[in-house]
């Protein structure tokens, strides 16, 4: 019995016990993955397997059958990297049965990626199964624990703070656009400067839904060409005050030694807004925005700092929502791994 | 004054609502602030009209004892008063798809239940009947009290948008109740509509009662028509100053909050000076009712 609750393992190379420059050592491209699954199916003692490889990971789920030892798939595993067993030892996870579906379960969650509740490799996880169930690598038992393991990771998302709250600047300010005007495609956003930091903010707040853009710069050359390749209206930073009153969310990072946006200019707009609120992304080092802007009702100012805090904040709630999701996932691994053994009892008797 | 129903007492109904609605408030609350998680709208909304439901029963076997509504005295005025802001959220309040109004809604009425039930004297003494043989003051009635709901909605939602103004303004935007409220300009708009709906439902009110005191001036006491006069204005300049933009969200949300407040006071005022239509108005109260 107790063989078959090894039959299920996971080897991980990841960034909580390998440093980037090991991890780049073991990544594969699809051609090696591919091989590296021919190579474990050529064997018989293999009976399921699937491959996860992602920027920071890579994994390797496998089902033995009842005479192979998890040593065996490390071994085939140092085979395909050309390395020792010792060497390639350093630098893994282990774990097998229970513990493998509890991996699982956190890695698909959020849990284990190295910014916490990201949600991007819980489709990354997905892809790599379909790709595994699509060749015929994966069978009962692998089937079992992804299909189980997966609703449990959605539990997890929707159960606890994990992954909630933005953790990057540009989707922070975005964050609060759509907490001042709720749906983003009647509010017009107006970037002041083309640097790197304002195309991302943009590029954001276009996958949220706003429509409406103006791309001002001090030279209109240069407006009239970043507003062709990012999507809006060219402008000329000098007549801001023309045109200001137009715009709903303002995103400024200008490399300029005075403000660009100053209290009167507010002022000046505010009367022209007819009380719709102006939300203010100060982007720009040394600030782009006086301060002072903010003391109207109506103007919300967020600066470099402000945001960071933000997205500090954010990850630290998810940080602590953890525990809660780690607790989850124990109790349901334990759930799926004792189903598939109850399965396998039943069907030796069967046999 | 117990009018049974369906085995129950108007009041005991009234406290089984009073207690759906607080297991409500608390329910949703601590869903939000403790598991950090919105309780879905459906189980809110159940929940709120379930009690909403067992008020009206309450309401209605005390209504029977009148053979109209029952607005006779502080209790019932208050009580007609959170059973229309329940009405207010479960008819309209889909509409609008504000998160956590449910909890809001039902915190108010839990607290403006547990006060009337708590102060005994608001419940006496009952003069009956009230409207004499009109049907129309019964209406002017009602829909003034209706309208007092929509304002008592109207001032949930302002503390809404204060609250959430209030945490953009402060940076605090991690935890508490801002992840669950809505946007600014969503309250904005919400709160604009609901002062047109309570204002409109006033005028009406106003306008039937007006006709009924032009024609016996002696039926109205000045604090009474002082008291209503001085709530219309408040709710018409509040209304006219925001369509010209001359006040802002804030100010706007502050005003709403402040006059509904000032109304409540005079419904006192209302309920104090109301005088009889009917020369068995003054009669001590009718023994305990078997309505069932």
């Amino acid at each position: 019995m107790s063989r078959q609750h090894d039959s299920f393992t996971v080897i991980s190379i990841n960034h909580e016990i390998a440093p980037l420059e090991v991890r780049e050592r073991y990544s594969l491209d699809d051609a090696k993955v591919e091989a590296l699954y021919a190579q474990l199916h050529a064997n018989p003692q293999i009976s399921e397997s699937l491959i996860l490889n992602t920027c920071n990971r890579f994994e390797l789920y496998t089902e033995c059958a009842s005479e192979a030892s998890e040593r065996f798939v490390l071994q085939e595993l140092a085979k395909s990297y050309g390395v020792e067993i010792a060497e390639l030892e350093q630098h893994l996870h282990l774990r097998s049965g229970r513990e493998a579906v509890q991996h699982l379960i956190e890695v698909s969650a959020g849990l284990r990626s190295q910014i916490t509740g990201e949600a991007e490799i819980f489709g990354q996880v997905k892809a790599a199964y379909a790709v595994s169930q699509d060749n015929g690598y994966a069978g009962k038992t692998i089937n079992r624990v992804f299909q189980k393991g997966f609703q449990a990771a959605k539990l997890i998302r929707n159960s606890t703070s994990v992954g909630e709250g933005q953790i990057n600047i540009a989707n922070v300010a975005v964050d609060l656009a759509g907490k001042i005007f709720g749906e983003l495609n009647s509010a017009a956003a107006l970037s002041l400067g083309t640097g790197e930091i304002g195309e991302k903010t943009v590029k954001a707040l276009r996958s949220r839904g706003a429509k409406t853009f103006g791309i001002a710069s001090r030279s209109q050359a240069r407006a009239e060409a970043v507003a062709q390749e990012w999507g809006g209206t060219p402008r000329l930073l000098q007549d801001l005050e023309t045109y200001l009153p137009e715009y709903d969310i303002v995103i400024a990072s200008v490399g300029a030694e005075e403000a660009v946006i100053t209290r009167k200019i507010v002022k000046n707009c505010f009367a022209r807004r007819k009380g719709r609120p102006l939300f203010l992304i100060d982007l720009g080092l040394p600030r782009n925005i006086e301060q002072c802007c903010e003391d109207f009702d109506n103007i919300f100012l967020y600066n470099l700092d402000d945001l960071a805090t933000i997205a500090d904040e954010n990850l630290a709630q998810r940080k602590q929502a953890v525990v809660d999701a780690t607790a989850i996932a124990a109790q349901k691994s334990e759930f799926i791994w004792n189903a598939i053994l109850k399965r396998r009892e039943y069907e030796q008797k069967q046999a | 004054m117990n009018n049974i129903l369906f085995g129950l007492a108007d009041k005991q109904w009234i406290w089984v609502a009073t207690v759906v609605f607080a297991s409500t408030f608390v329910l949703g609350s601590y869903s939000a602030l403790k598991l950090r998680r919105k309780t879905g709208r459906p189980y809110i909304l159940g929940l709120v009209t379930f009690g909403w439901i067992l008020q009206t029963i309450g309401l209605y076997a005390r209504g029977l004892q009148y053979g109209g509504c029952p607005l006779s005295n502080q209790f019932e005025l208050v009580q007609f008063m959170v059973w229309s802001a329940i009405a207010i959220y479960i008819f309209v309040g889909p509409a609008f798809r504000v998160s956590l109004l449910g909890v809001f809604t039902s915190g108010f009425a839990c607290v403006f239940s547990i006060l009337s039930l708590v102060f005994s004297h608001w419940d006496n003494p009952s003069r009956e009947p009230i409207f004499g043989d009109s049907p129309w003051i019964e209406t002017h009635a009602a829909l003034a009290l209706f309208s007092y709901g929509v304002f008592g909605v109207l001032t949930l939602t302002s503390a809404m948008y204060l609250l959430q103004s209030r945490s953009l303004k402060t940076k605090k935007v991690v935890g508490g109740l801002f992840p669950f409220l809505p946007s600014i300009v969503e309250l904005v708009h919400i709160n604009r509509r609901l002062l047109i709906m309570g204002f409109a439902i006033l005028t009406v009110s106003l306008a039937i009662g007006y006709k009924y005191f032009i024609e016996d001036l002696d039926s109205v006491l000045a604090v009474k028509l002082a008291a209503t006069i001085a709530v219309w204005i408040a709710y018409a300049v509040t209304l006219t100053l925001r369509q010209k933009f001359a006040l802002s969200s804030k100010k706007f949300a502050w005003a709403c909050i402040g006059i509904f407040l000032a109304a409540l006071l005079s419904l006192a005022a209302v309920n104090r000076s109301t005088k009889t239509t009917s020369p068995q108005a003054d009669l001590a109260p009718a023994p305990p009712a078997e309505v069932s």
